[in-house]
């Protein structure tokens, strides 16, 4: 099959999103709880930490846009059976997943840029470490859009879907060096962290910030990751698109 | 009324908690990934906080994590019971049973607790191993833990009652849980706190449990555990009226 984009109806249905999921004003406030609760955590026991820790919020809180995908896209396909309309309509599959991505992204940023504006005040970031950390989201909300969007399609009821959406954010979030440094993780686990796109885009960021020493080999492997697996992850979350189109 | 007397002809007592506790164990057997969630959570943070504070802090972080994982009970039982009612349209058949509002409060925070329980031994044998914990200890630790089941569901399962969309599920039980979690010390002394931030945690009953379990323990400072004690039932007491007062068990 020829990999040639069909976009119509994209600008549409990312409008809707957005003005869907401004109109979810708790939710967003609430996708701000557990950063926020970490960098508390941080300010109270280990305050050095606190701008590897407003970085981590920031990787962390676009992976969080992967879960809200999850649940958005589950909730029109499942409860509201919205997801055949849309289908019939004019809207091409990659406008669908590509619109809901998109108008996430849009409705969750402005608690970000506060997060970013404190990390200004605390920790400056030069220039590259601005645009590294620009490129470094972007690829992880590649990842966690098309994670989001290919789990949700996975599950016929609500009810299920939260111990993985669960799942995911602490295992890619939590675990890894995300919200602390990257030196505290043991030697041997080194490698596997690098890999993971919220714990590479973390690293590569501090690395870019000076709050954390980086050696050229580390940087390359957690860059060249990011970067295959955002590319990779999202052409398949088009092609997924495209086959969950109708329902089987 | 005809429908009193076709009810008074059903039987009017049952095994409520073992049939609860059923439905809890069909949950976590038909989605592994149901019980297994609820093991790691506590760890997952765990391990963050061992990564990033002083190592004195673990044995009181482990107390905490197991009050956490207690509190968080109350969040599934927000969404078990929204469940219930706006997608299955169960409660609407328990009111119109012999099942009492009482029974499906507890029923519902019965069947929650089973995938919390496994959690909650392994965090226990992980303090046993990092502490000395005595007999007092451990009576003081499961009497707290049951105290704020016992509320952190009936707030949940009241809060529940007053959603009227499934999408409201996740971010109010998100707000009032991890809220509830991060202002009270779970997982650090009271006294490192902000004076401003300790007089809040001060309402809230979690807080008296930490400090209650923190103090038999012996690991967060002096503590005057009568008063701690005390304040915990108190506080109980008030959060069970205001969850009682805002429960609507029959739709209007």
């Amino acid at each position: 099959m020829a990999f040639g984009l069909r976009w119509s109806g994209s600008g549409a249905f990312f409008a809707t999103e957005i003005r869907v999921q401004l109109h979810e004003w708790l939710a967003i406030l609430t996708g701000t709880l557990t950063p926020g609760a970490l960098i508390i955590f941080v300010a109270i026991l280990a305050a050095d930490l606190l701008p590897v820790t407003l970085i981590g919020a920031l990787v962390y809180s676009m992976f969080l846009i992967g879960q809200r995908v999850l649940n958005e896209a589950a909730y029109i396909r499942i409860d509201h059976k919205l997801n055949e309309l849309y289908h019939a309509s004019p809207l091409s599959p990659e406008g669908y997943f590509i619109g809901i991505a998109g108008g996430m992204l849009v409705a969750y940023l402005p608690p970000s840029l506060v997060v970013f504006a404190i990390l200004e005040l605390i920790h400056p970031l030069g220039l590259v470490a601005t645009l590294t950390l620009a490129a470094c989201l972007l690829a992880v909300w590649a990842v966690s859009s098309t994670i989001g969007y290919v789990v949700s399609t996975l599950f016929k009821d609500m009810k299920t879907i939260w111990p993985y959406s669960a799942l995911l954010t602490n295992l890619f979030g939590i675990l890894p060096p995300v919200f602390y440094r990257f030196s505290s993780v043991p030697v041997a686990w080194r490698s596997v962290v690098l890999v993971l796109p919220t714990s590479a885009a973390a690293v590569l960021v501090n690395g870019t910030a000076g709050l954390e020493t980086v050696t050229p080999p580390e940087a390359i492997l957690a860059a060249v990751s990011l970067a295959v697996e955002a590319v990779a992850l999202f052409v398949f979350g088009i092609y997924w698109a495209r086959r969950m189109a109708r329902e089987r | 009324m005809a429908t009193d007397v076709q009810l008074k002809s059903q039987p009017q007592r049952g095994r409520v908690l073992p049939a609860w506790a059923y439905i809890g164990w069909r949950w976590v057997w038909r989605s592994p990934a149901a019980a297994i969630v609820p093991l790691l959570q506590p760890f997952f943070f765990l391990y963050f906080l061992h990564v990033i504070a002083p190592p004195e802090y673990f044995p009181l972080q482990v107390a905490g994590a197991m009050l956490f994982s207690t509190q968080n009970i109350g969040s599934w039982c927000l969404s078990d019971s929204a469940v219930f009612r706006i997608e299955f349209r169960l409660q609407d058949i328990f009111v119109a049973s012999p099942h009492s509002k009482l029974h499906y409060l507890f029923g519902v925070a019965f069947s929650n607790l089973i995938p919390a329980i496994p959690a909650i031994i392994v965090l226990g044998i992980i303090l046993a191993s990092v502490t000395d914990v005595s007999l007092t200890g451990w009576l003081v630790l499961i009497g707290s833990i049951l105290t704020i089941w016992v509320l952190y569901s009936a707030i949940g399962i009241a809060v529940s009652s007053r959603l009227r969309s499934q999408r409201e599920v996740w971010p109010v039980g998100n707000l009032i849980f991890t809220l509830l979690g991060i202002l009270s010390p779970l997982y650090y002394p009271i006294s490192i706190l902000p004076p401003v931030w300790r007089e809040v945690a001060r309402l809230l009953p979690a807080t008296y449990a930490a400090l209650l379990v923190q103090g038999v323990l012996g690991l967060g400072g002096p503590a005057n555990l009568a008063v701690d004690g005390g304040f915990l039932v108190l506080s109980t007491a008030v959060g069970l009226v205001a969850a009682w007062w805002l429960y609507e068990w029959r739709e209007r």
